[in-house]
């Protein structure tokens, strides 16, 4: 069965590059177009990595993760955090939070394949 | 190839015949036995330097006759080879040949990339490559290395020797922190991630961190993994597999032990921008960025007694010692060569050219404004002209000084010449050079080779006689040839002086009577008899040897110094030896002149060579000597040298002049005083003038003819002479 992977962003093209790629390399993809959102759409399907823009309306990436690390059932998820080059202090915040794999915008299809596969058994 | 690749070969040519020079001096001292382990790994990195460069340019013809080289330079840093006197010979002739090499590489046009070579050279090339293998262990003759940009290829680093299989695995250590699993991560993904780099050759799980049951917290991380990866990636790229857990672990990338030598040769390899040691390990790529951060962290939380950074790289396990060392050594190296190099500023010689004329043109127009300001009475205005003068005055040194070149650059060829041509010879000559440190005009430096190379062989051939002779004469049976240079009242003197047997006084009137030099009923001062050698077609020599030629070297030799406006003097002692003496002006370009005139005609004598000046009084007006404090002093007038028209003034003034050791007076009738005198050289047509060396312009717009006073000197001298002569019959 394949790994299903959730990514939050809100550009609807980001979210739409990164699931052609992902699709392309054999993941089952969700997409989230805030933090709000994505929490809803953690109903108890497994998801094996959550890939989260850090700057979002509505709910941003750093409390998205703070939720996420609380919940009973997704503390164990691996996240990888799109950041963007000068996005010192987000960063800290966001380590602060429990983040640890980060990709920085802009990135190539293929960055954000290999950190996803550092993160995801094949 | 673009312009500036073709400046940058040109740059490689230069260095390379840097380099090629140093080895030489090396090879020079190792075939006397005196080479230590400093001198050696030189030699190989000069070859290596060269190797390196010669790639980049896709000079492959370099690159393989070097590549052999190398690997027997490799062997003798190694210690497996003993750089015996054998085997510098034959590396002297390896570096001849790369000279060779290199200097076909300065015929390359534009769009050439790699040079032809000639049959011969090629010939030559391959028997000291044969020569060379059989100081291999490899009996393969000539291994030529892929034509691969050797120095480009930095990261990627290939493996110098794959000895043993358990040396060739990078080992990594992995401490997981208890952290690791609320971060999201999964340690089992790290290390299969791990073979997209490599294989992994074996993994053993550390579970000594486990807890009893009861305390185990199943939500923590206790695990430890131990493994062994065969990968050909650099170790910045295994540590970016761990990018995401870095903070939750300890890691330690031991590299395999040929990728240390790896290392130790890349550092060595580094440019020479003077780095902090935690940076040229990461260049060289021993340490990653991040290990280099951390252990500067470590190093900031130890407080007072802090650690070296390279000491703490090594007991932390993090970098390898012998890494560091080479570290330390490059740095050190480094260092050196920042304080060397500020020293020096390579400026190319025609702009200091057109600087020094510059300022003869600046010299020229501050004399005319100068005598305006006399002229004018303005004392405000001359007060302002005084301190222009001497602005000028000072401009003029310091220009002048940049073009000053030590002497020393030019004396070292000469120990591989006496080597050469004493081996030939079978003569056993040691060479001692001094003054080496004595400054004089580049121009000069570039034409005083060959005629130094002449009385250098000549005294080799003619000079210094075989051992069996000179023990028979009493004389150590090792001759000493003493090239010398030093400063000497504003002239540069050169000195070639030789232990040997002397001149032979018979023989040279001999010779000179058969060559219809001299009359043989002619009586000869000693000086004079000397002096003809100097003749065109004069050879002593009983035997002519093909070194010193048949004769033609002496008067060529003169000729060439005396177009520099230099003067030779020679001094031999039967048993005892023979001096050769060059003198030559300081500089080519501007002098301090002592302007005088007769009549309507301004001359220029150096000023340094003025002595004093007198009225001529009680002197009989067809005598050419006066008595100078009871001193018989020569003189000659320049109204009848000249051959100038109108009456000598009522008052007429002696310039007592001195050169090389001889005083001689100048008759003139007025003395102006002393001027910066800009040296502008006589069209060929007036070459041959004898007693005019060039022509300035004054202040005034005058022209004035500079003397040449050596030759003044000569001529008041035999004038004095034939005057005796004349007395005597």
């Amino acid at each position: 069965m394949s790994k299903t992977i959730l990514i939050v962003d809100d550009s609807a093209s980001l979210r739409q590059v990164v699931r052609i790629a992902l699709t392309n390399a054999g993941y089952a993809v969700i997409e989230a177009e805030d933090g709000k959102d994505a929490l809803g759409k953690l109903d108890g399907t497994k998801i094996h990595l959550i890939i989260s823009d850090v700057n979002m309306p509505i709910m941003d990436g750093i409390e998205f993760l703070k939720n996420v690390k609380t919940h009973a059932n997704y503390k164990f998820t691996p996240v990888i955090m799109l950041t963007t080059e000068g996005g010192e202090a987000k960063k800290l915040q966001g380590q602060q939070a429990g983040a640890r794999a980060w990709v920085v915008k802009p990135f190539k299809p293929e960055q954000l394949l290999n950190a996803v596969s550092k993160l995801v058994m094949a | 190839m673009d312009e500036q690749m073709l400046q940058a070969r040109q740059a490689f040519i230069e260095e390379a015949r840097d380099l090629l020079q140093a080895m030489e001096t090396i090879l020079l001292q190792a075939e006397e036995g005196q080479c230590d382990t400093e001198a050696i790994n030189a030699l190989f990195r000069s070859a290596h330097t060269i190797k390196g460069s010669a790639g980049l340019f896709g000079l492959d013809a370099i690159v393989a006759f070097t590549h052999t080289l190398e690997n027997v330079l490799e062997n003798v840093r190694a210690g497996t080879q003993t750089l015996d006197a054998s085997l510098a010979s034959l590396l002297l002739n390896c570096a001849d040949h790369l000279g060779n090499l290199v200097e076909l590489a300065t015929q390359l046009r534009g769009e050439d990339t790699d040079i032809t070579v000639d049959a011969a050279t090629a010939e030559t090339g391959k028997a000291l490559q044969a020569e060379l293998s059989r100081y291999l262990n490899t009996p393969s003759p000539s291994t030529p290395p892929p034509s691969s940009r050797v120095a480009e290829a930095a990261p990627p680093v290939e493996k110098i020797a794959k000895d043993t299989v358990e040396a060739d695995t990078w080992h990594i250590s992995l401490r997981f922190g208890t952290e690791v699993f609320r971060h999201g991560m999964d340690p089992l993904c790290f290390v299969s991630y791990l073979s997209e780099v490599g294989e992994l050759k074996q993994v053993s799980t550390l579970i000594d961190a486990m807890p009893s049951a009861a305390e185990m917290d199943p939500e923590s991380c206790y695990l430890g993994f131990e493994i062994d990866l065969h990968s050909t990636a650099t170790k910045e790229t295994i540590e970016s597999v761990f990018d995401f857990v870095r903070e939750d672990c300890a890691i330690r990338i031991i590299p395999p032990y040929s990728e240390l030598q790896t290392y130790v040769r890349l550092i060595e390899e580094l440019s020479e921008d003077a780095l902090q040691i935690g940076e040229i390990l990461v260049r060289g790529g021993a340490l990653t960025p991040n290990e280099l951060a951390n252990a500067l962290a470590a190093q900031a939380q130890q407080g007072e007694a802090r650690q070296l950074i390279g000491e703490l790289l090594v007991n932390e396990g993090i970098a390898a010692k012998e890494v560091v060392q080479a570290a330390l050594e490059k740095q050190k190296v480094n260092t050196t060569k920042k304080i060397s190099e500020t020293k020096f500023l390579k400026v190319a010689a025609d702009r200091l050219d057109s600087l020094i004329n510059l300022v003869g043109e600046l010299v020229i127009a501050g004399a005319t404004t100068a005598a305006l300001a006399s002229k004018d009475g303005n004392a405000a205005l001359q007060e302002s002209t005084n301190v222009l003068s001497r602005l000028v005055e000072e401009i003029r040194d310091s220009a002048l000084r940049m073009r000053m070149v030590p002497i020393g650059e030019t004396f070292s060829r000469f120990p591989r010449v006496v080597r050469d041509v004493s081996r030939e010879l079978g003569k056993d000559i040691e060479l001692k050079i001094s003054g080496g440190e004595t400054e004089l005009d580049k121009s000069m430096v570039e034409h005083i080779g060959d005629p130094l190379m002449h009385l250098v062989r000549n005294a080799i051939d003619h000079g210094i006689e075989p051992s069996a002779k000179r023990i028979a004469a009493g004389k150590p049976a090792t001759g000493t040839l003493h090239l010398n240079a030093f400063h000497d009242s504003g002239s540069v003197v050169l000195e070639v002086r030789d232990d040997g047997g002397g001149l032979d006084r018979n023989r040279i009137r001999t010779k000179a009577i058969e060559r219809g030099l001299i009359t043989d009923d002619v009586v000869l001062a000693d000086r004079d008899l000397l002096r003809l050698i100097f003749e065109p077609g004069f050879s002593t020599a009983a035997e002519v040897t093909n070194l010193s030629g048949r004769g033609v070297g002496m008067d060529v030799v003169k000729r060439n110094i005396e177009a520099m406006r230099g003067t030779i003097e020679l001094e031999s002692a039967e048993n005892v030896g023979t001096t050769i003496r060059l003198r030559l002006p300081l500089t080519l370009a501007i002098i301090d002149g002592f302007v005088i005139s007769v009549g309507k005609a301004y001359f220029i004598t150096p000023l340094e060579m003025v002595m004093e000046c007198l009225e001529l009084k009680g002197v009989a007006s067809d005598s050419h000597y006066l008595n100078l404090r009871g001193e018989v002093l020569p003189f000659v007038r320049l109204r009848e040298l000249f051959e100038l028209e109108g009456e000598p003034s009522r008052h007429e003034n002696v310039v007592v002049v001195r050169c090389g050791g001889q005083k001689a007076g100048i008759v003139v009738d007025v003395l102006h005083g002393e001027a910066q005198t800009v040296i502008k050289p006589l069209p060929s047509l007036f070459r041959k003038l004898r007693g005019i060396g060039g022509s300035t312009i004054l202040g005034s717009g005058e022209v004035a003819l500079i003397l040449d006073v050596m030759a003044l000197i000569e001529l008041a001298v035999t004038t004095d002479t034939r005057t005796r002569l004349t007395c005597n019959e």
